[in-house]
């Protein structure tokens, strides 16, 4: 946004509060909900522990072996080290406070006159347990849905448990703060990566409920493939009322059998089908065939890498990549009457 | 006790995830969400999810009613200016509008942004697409997965060495996480408008969110672009072990360790599910069952806040944090279609019988679908 048009939190204080010893995958969601707030114009004081966040340590690496992942969630923020003595001032002049629910400092936060938005790893009740966002993942029902039926279940690229849990935390806060802003009583916020999980797998629990059999990974025998091309691999996807427009495109009359008419015979049929499909795409690059199936009204995936994605056409023309100490980083993905939030160095 | 967002009141558009659950959050934190179809366009849910052909049939899908509990439900024909005159009424007292339409379909009917914009300056306009509103790629189509191959998840997911793999068609992930980001943005907007008397116009891509969940690997690529995407099955860099592992039942168990410890996989092999994460917990070793969605059913304390039944008795989804301690309360199951026109047309614009008999008999409103198969 321009400098002549204040952003729009500017007006609210929001400590994060990354005690020592906390689990890293609470410390991503924290973090990732006090990154976004920050973007937006709250002054988020980063409280790290004495020894720094140890989030600054890990992976992946840029070229000087500074922290990309630390990089990335803790924009805009100011760092703070601090002993406990000046917490209370702190959050007394704060309007809400993020941390890790274990912390020992929970308890100061919740009497503080801050709002709580506290982030855990299990729902209220549950017996606690040694847990990573991979943990976290199976315990929600999304590893279960990745991979082929009769070999292992796959994780979901990047830090999902975590960043999903993030969001949620970030509208926890920004509920937290309109609730005070229209003076109302804000509701202390509690968010649990394994709850946050199974929502967003709820077509997991709905489909067994419904038909008393859970949907899973069904791998080489679902309809959505991803099959080879000249130049990577194409998501091969379409809806039910697309199927004649993936007939014109591939242009095959073999494909016109009856043994294809409908969804749940493609599926009984589904290596023959790609039998026919895959030749189609072996000759052609992701950019050709995306031409070729967005002509068509088709809307096959083609995959790319963090790095492809650099050269976007789309990204470009949107401006969604910004430029970040020596390289590019992702901007919030929103744009408010076209304008982005540039993401500014930790102070 | 008043509700966070008591007194605003949405316009939904929202169809199918990440448009209504969008609204569906919004509504469960206490605004009066309107949620707009008509008799020539149901939400998408509503067919997909059909569960049998019965008179009726567009009211039992669950997917619907997981995703649409706590709106008041509108059916009113977009396409007919009078329908069109309807929504501009309406939007005049809204604060928000959600939509997820493909690009330009609301602009044609007169309904988009600059339309209801005149209608009301305080409107908080939120656009969800697959590619955003602008650049050369706004008008493509998408649908659930193409977003996991776009937006760079499936290249970083798959089996050491394979092809990469999408979340899939039960899952549809960059749909799913989509609304969580969203319903904050929408609420820190609606806080601005509040305050300043001005509305905006939120333009949200899908894709661009699924991206953003990678921003350290954006960020790494940028610095480094010899930096090779290959997938590692569950691997994680910094990570001694983390894989699943059969037991001796057939279950999975995901298990993260420090120690890169062979005797972990000897363990799970060797005895059932529930052994082996009693022994793998006294280790002190991250270990959970890989659950699936009767799992998910029948564990309530695991369940927490994230499902939840209606006043029917129906399950349908919760929240993804509780408030003060609280999960959901469900005011109001799904609504049926068009089961609220009359009494919002009534209450907030004022028809009397007269006018709205007129637009049901001229098929501006309706309660059952004019069309079949979407």
């Amino acid at each position: 946004m321009s400098d002549n048009n204040a952003l729009p939190l500017s007006r609210f204080t929001i400590i994060e509060l990354n005690d020592a010893g906390m689990p890293v995958p609470l410390r991503l969601a924290a973090s990732l909900a006090g990154k976004i707030a920050a973007d937006l114009g709250a002054t988020v004081l980063k409280i790290e522990p004495a020894e720094g966040d140890p989030v600054r340590r890990l992976p992946p690496f840029l070229s000087h072996g500074e922290s990309a992942l630390f990089q990335f969630l803790n924009t805009s923020k100011q760092s703070v080290r601090l002993g406990r003595g000046t917490l209370p001032d702190l959050l007394a002049k704060a309007q809400a406070c993020l941390f890790e629910e274990p912390s020992s400092l929970a308890e100061m936060v919740r009497k503080s006159p801050a709002t709580p938005i506290e982030l855990a790893a299990f729902p209220v009740g549950m017996e606690p347990m040694p847990f990573s966002e991979f943990t976290v993942l199976a315990l929600g029902g999304l590893l279960h849905m990745v991979g082929e039926p009769d070999r292992k279940p796959l994780r979901l690229g990047g830090h999902q448990a975590s960043y999903a849990a993030g969001f949620a935390a970030f509208t926890g806060l920004a509920t937290a703060l309109a609730a005070r802003d229209a003076g109302r009583s804000a509701p202390g916020v509690r968010v649990s990566l394994t709850e946050v999980m199974q929502w967003v797998n709820w077509k997991a629990a709905s489909g067994a409920e419904a038909s008393g059999k859970s949907p899973g990974r069904e791998g080489k025998g679902s309809e959505f493939q991803i099959v080879p091309c000249k130049d990577g691999y194409v998501a091969v996807v379409y809806t039910v009322t697309q199927w004649p427009a993936v007939r014109a495109l591939v242009g095959d009359r073999r494909l016109e059998d009856k043994k294809f008419a409908t969804r749940a015979e493609r599926r009984d049929n589904v290596a023959e089908l790609y039998a026919i499909l895959r030749p189609w795409f072996a000759d052609k690059t992701r950019a050709e065939i995306q031409a070729l199936a967005q002509a068509k009204g088709v809307p096959f995936g083609p995959i790319f890498s963090p790095s492809e994605l650099l050269e976007s056409e789309q990204y470009l023309a949107r401006g969604f990549l910004t430029k970040f100490g020596g390289g590019k980083i992702p901007q919030l993905p929103v744009q408010w009457n076209g304008r982005s939030f540039a993401p500014r160095a930790m102070a | 006790m008043s509700d966070p967002l008591d007194g605003v009141r949405v316009l939904d558009f929202g169809l199918l995830t990440a448009g209504a659950n969008t609204s569906a959050m919004l509504a469960d934190l206490g605004a009066d969400v309107l949620k707009i179809e008509s008799g020539a366009y149901l939400d998408p849910f509503r067919v997909v999810g059909k569960i049998d052909n019965d008179e009726g049939w567009w009211n039992r899908s669950p997917q619907f009613r997981f995703t649409n509990r706590n709106k008041r439900g509108l059916a009113i024909n977009l396409k007919d200016k009078q329908g069109q005159q309807v929504i501009r009424e309406l939007a005049a007292h809204c604060d928000v509008v959600v939509e997820n339409f493909r690009r330009g379909v609301l602009d044609r009917a007169g309904l988009g942004y600059a339309d209801l914009k005149e209608a009301n300056p305080r409107i908080v306009f939120a656009a969800i697409s697959s590619q955003g509103d602008t650049g050369p790629e706004r008008l493509n189509v998408s649908f659930g997965s193409t977003l996991d191959a776009t937006s760079g998840i499936a290249a970083l997911t798959g089996y050491e060495g394979e092809e990469p793999r999408i979340s899939g068609m039960d899952v549809n992930y960059p749909d799913q996480i989509v609304s969580l980001f969203a319903a904050g943005i929408v609420i820190t907007a609606v806080m601005e408008a509040r305050r300043t008397g001005r509305g905006c116009f939120l333009d949200f891509s899908q894709r661009e969110v699924a991206s953003f969940t990678l921003g350290e690997e954006i960020l790494a690529a940028s610095v480094n672009r010899e930096r090779r995407y290959e997938r590692r099955g569950n691997r994680e860099d910094g990570i001694a072990l983390q894989d699943a592992f059969r037991c001796r039942d057939g279950r999975w168990i995901a298990v993260t360790s420090e120690a890169n410890d062979a005797a972990i996989e000897r363990l799970c092999a060797a005895n059932d599910c529930a052994t082996a994460l009693q022994m793998l917990k006294k280790k002190g070793v991250a270990a959970a069952p890989c659950n699936d969605g009767n799992d998910l059913l029948r564990d309530k304390a695991l369940a927490g806040v994230s499902l939840v039944r209606d006043r029917d008795g129906r399950l349908v989804k919760g929240l993804p944090y509780s408030l003060d301690g609280r999960g959901l309360a469900i005011e109001r199951p799904a609504p049926d279609l068009g089961q609220h026109t009359e009494e919002v047309l009534r209450a907030l614009l004022g028809y009397d019988d007269a006018k709205l008999r007129a637009l049901a008999e001229a098929g501006v409103t309706s309660t059952t679908p004019t069309i079949g198969e979407i």
